[in-house]
């Protein structure tokens, strides 16, 4: 191949060629983390919170205007729920203190040991007196649910009560007994003397925190069975039947108007909505960097194109010389690919190491992830693609001057 | 020579559409994403209190157990326990001081045609108003008085003023809020400093804005449940005493000095109530008691977040090979044009004058490249605004903004510029004559 009369072909007129080969560094260390961010970005918002079918379940915070006592609480709770179970079409109902990925809750720091200074997880604190093993279709993968006679009522005004037993998720039962089954083990809330000492008695495959944070701490959940009384709201979460949850929702709400005495402040909200809350920063900047990325390559293309267009326009006396002298149309085509090929590799080596920079700095200076090689490769192939295909137009021009050009003046 | 020149330069954006229009739109998205990004940030970053940022100062002192803890860790929490909020209160350091915490209640109306609502607001104590610039539409803030006694008064923003009462004066009117009587005695005009810089911990830190202002005392008074973070370290008791009387952290104070030089005052303060405590067996670590003035406080508290920065870094970086690709295009579009600047040259045209000439053309290339630029610039803004509500308070321009834009862009088509205009007027005359 004439690679060498083509690279002094190329010496001789440096100036363009480094500006395509810097166009393609630079949108090249862009462009792979970019898309690298993108991939990490949605695999977040993709994770699992545990509930099974998230379309189908909602949930309702109810206020009662009225001051109530802890009985009188109790008893309105039990009978808005059993209103709620009443409407057509709702599978489950549970009365829950927190949902997932509502980034509103809280937690709580467990131990294993009561002697233990530093906490073992700050794990989800999920309190219901119904079974949310049942309303958002939790798999426990050891041990069992909860039984209805280990609910406790406690009004946390008043009382110190906390109950026995408690379900965790795999997460938190690998982190506090790795390799073992946590399954009637104890598990500590709180560390030193006040701490409060539980049982597990269940293990749910998964269940994100209320936060869902990046990471094992998000899947550190802990659900406790007690109705819990002396909170202004109660919240309830509901199942509804496949397809039929924007009917539901209404038919809830006006269950709970029918059954109350004094108004009540009534917020719906659907848990895919809460999911699209809480990843919304994450899907505007993958889709943000989706744009830059396309754009990237829009700029780079034209880039190639308007210098190779030069190229043609400069040298199309030569061009004629050369067919003149034989050299068929292919020749010329595969020179001005074969040139573009020589540049574009510059630019790309030069990418891939200005894109290792890039990635060093975001995880400095920005708490990033480091970028996989793959993206490296990728990048590469995708550039000598796009050099190739926005050099063939000005080539082909330039295969189709004629012969006859060499005779002519300038 | 200028307007002459600048003529050219218009003239010339005809002369070869393709490459032009590659050319301008090429410039317009590089400035509309640098600076669609940028002003995101400058809103964010922004100092929201200029006058007074380096004199309020947010006090903290680490009431952490001493079990697990090792010199130089970070504080157990950012906030303050009820006890060190009360010594804040009761110091006399400084001008003025607060402190503060968010409620979250229903609020019944008289009017029976708007049912009772949720809705959050704010309990601090009388100095808030003077040391945040508050302004006000009607009536005035509580004072001392009701501070001391937790009256049950309340100040309304003007948002929800109207939304219960029309556009009328409602001081003096009675509303309900947490199931107890308050008396209208102000309404706050419409405030929303970004970001929300007086309580950043707790709710959204641009979007969410408080509703009403009870006196800190009187929420206290009725119990009223905190609404945002609270961090405990040790078990508490049952009921709303205890929480009082625990170490558990959630109140946010302030404190407002006469000027930033009475800093070194302050922190003497601070260290001393921090050891008196520490000898009373409180603050066990002896941890390091921090001051932190406006600007430091939201850059603790990491207020801009790393996404914002990096969308920054990136628009920078496209911007970055928005010019490279232009300089090629300016480099392509001058080089057609050697034969006329070869006969200027030859018809006593010095070089000073075309160098004037080609960057007096590209500067007319960045102007247009400007105008569209900001165009998509909005768009841009337009689109990020409707991803949220945070997000719509961040994203709308200013002037200063606006005219940062067009200058950006002149200045960058100008820079682009330099190379191929310097090699436009090295031609040599004579080779350019003779080939002709």
């Amino acid at each position: 191949m004439e690679f060498r009369p083509i690279f002094s072909a190329l010496l001789r007129n440096k100036t363009g060629a480094i500006l395509v080969a810097v166009q393609v560094a630079i949108s090249m260390a862009i462009l792979a983390n970019a898309l690298h961010i993108v991939n990490v970005r949605q695999a977040v918002a993709a994770r699992p919170s545990g509930v099974e079918d998230e379309a189908s379940v909602f949930y309702m915070n109810v206020r009662n205007l009225a001051t109530m006592g802890p009985e009188e609480q109790s008893a309105t709770q039990k009978r808005e729920a059993a209103a709620l179970r009443a409407v057509p079409g709702i599978v489950s109902v549970a009365n829950v203190s927190q949902i997932p990925l509502t980034r509103n809750g809280s937690t709580n720091s467990v131990a294993i040991d009561r002697k233990q200074v530093n906490e073992t997880a700050n794990a989800a604190f999920y309190v219901s007196p119904d079974s949310l093993v049942k309303t958002w279709g939790l798999k426990v993968v050891d041990g069992r649910d909860f039984k209805p006679e280990e609910v406790r009522e406690i009004d946390i005004q008043t009382s110190q009560d906390f109950p026995p037993v408690v379900m965790i998720t795999k997460a938190l039962a690998d982190k506090a007994y790795p390799g073992q089954s946590a399954v009637g083990k104890p598990l500590f809330f709180g560390t030193g003397e006040g701490a409060r000492e539980t049982r597990i008695i269940g293990v749910v495959e998964r269940l994100q925190s209320q936060q869902a944070q990046v990471g094992v701490y998000g899947e550190y959940s802990t659900i406790i069975p007690v109705r819990m009384l002396g909170f202004p709201g109660t919240v309830y979460t509901i199942r509804a039947e496949k397809g039929q949850r924007d009917r539901v929702m209404k038919e809830a709400e006006q269950a709970i108007r029918a059954i109350s005495p004094m108004p009540v402040i009534l917020e719906s909200k659907t848990l895919t909505n809460a999911r699209t809350e809480r990843y919304r920063a994450d899907m505007a900047m993958s889709w943000m960097l989706i744009t830059v990325s396309v754009l990237l390559l829009l700029i780079t293309a034209s880039g190639v194109v308007g210098m190779a267009s030069l190229w043609v326009q400069q040298r199309r006396k030569q061009i004629g010389v050369r067919r003149a002298l034989g050299a068929r149309r292919t020749d010329i085509l595969r020179y001005f690919i074969t040139e573009n090929f020589m540049i574009t590799s510059c630019g790309v080596v030069a990418g891939v190491l200005g894109a290792i920079g890039l990635n060093q700095f975001l995880v400095a200076t920005l708490e990033l992830e480091k970028l996989p090689i793959p993206y490296l490769v990728s990048g590469s192939v995708v550039f000598w693609a796009l050099g190739v295909l926005a050099v063939y137009g000005p080539a082909w021009r330039a295969a189709s001057i004629s012969p006859a050009m060499a005779t002519r003046t300038a | 020579m200028f307007g002459y020149y600048f003529k050219l330069g218009v003239r010339s954006l005809r002369r070869n559409p393709a490459l032009t229009a590659l050319m301008v739109l090429t410039l317009a998205i590089g400035v509309a994403a640098s600076v669609s990004t940028l002003t995101i940030l400058h809103v964010m970053s922004g100092d929201p209190i200029p006058t007074k940022s380096d004199r309020l100062f947010v006090p903290l002192v680490d009431n952490g157990p001493v079990d697990g803890y090792n010199p130089g860790d970070e504080p157990n929490d950012r906030q303050l326990s009820y006890k060190d909020a009360m010594a804040v209160l009761n110091s006399k350091m400084g001008e003025r001081r607060t402190v503060m915490y968010s409620v979250f209640s229903a609020v019944e109306p008289a009017r029976k045609d708007i049912g009772a609502f949720n809705t959050s607001g704010l309990a601090p104590t009388h100095d808030f108003f003077a040391m945040f610039d508050v302004p006000m539409v009607y009536g005035q803030v509580w004072g001392e008085q009701e501070d001391r006694s937790g009256a049950d008064v309340v100040v309304l923003t003007r948002t929800l003023a109207e939304k219960l009462f029309g556009n009328v004066n409602p001081v003096g009117q009675r509303i309900r809020i947490m199931g107890q009587t308050f008396q209208i005695i102000g309404v706050a005009d419409k405030w929303e400093p970004l970001p929300r810089y007086y309580k950043v911990i707790g709710a959204g830190k641009f979007a969410s804005q408080d509703e009403f202002y009870i006196p800190f005392n009187s929420a206290i008074r009725h119990e009223a449940g905190h609404n945002g973070s609270m961090n405990c370290s040790s078990r508490r008791d049952p009921g709303f005493q205890a929480l009082l009387d625990s170490e558990c952290t959630w109140l946010q104070a302030w404190f407002e000095l006469k000027s930033s030089a009475d800093r070194a005052e302050l922190q003497n303060w601070i260290d001393s109530y921090a050891s008196e405590q520490h000898k009373l067996g409180r603050l066990k670590r002896n941890a390091p008691n921090k001051l932190y003035n406006v600007m430091e406080w939201l850059e603790y508290m990491k207020v801009v977040g790393n996404d914002n920065k990096l969308s920054a870094w990136l628009a920078f970086g496209f911007l970055l090979l928005c010019l490279v690709n232009t300089i090629g295009l300016l480099l392509a579009k001058f080089s057609v044009r050697a034969p006329e600047v070869g006969v200027r040259r030859a018809l006593g045209a010095s070089r000073k004058e075309i160098f004037h000439q080609f960057l007096i053309e590209t500067g007319v290339v960045g102007l247009v490249g400007g105008g569209l630029g900001l165009l998509l610039a909005f768009g841009a803004l337009g689109l990020i605004a409707m991803q949220s509500k945070a997000m719509a308070t961040v994203a709308h321009m200013d002037w200063k903004m606006l005219g940062f834009t067009f200058i950006m862009s002149v200045s960058a088509a100008v820079v682009a510029g330099l190379l191929p205009t310097w090699r436009a007027c090295n031609i040599t005359p004579a080779v350019q004559l003779k080939s002709q």
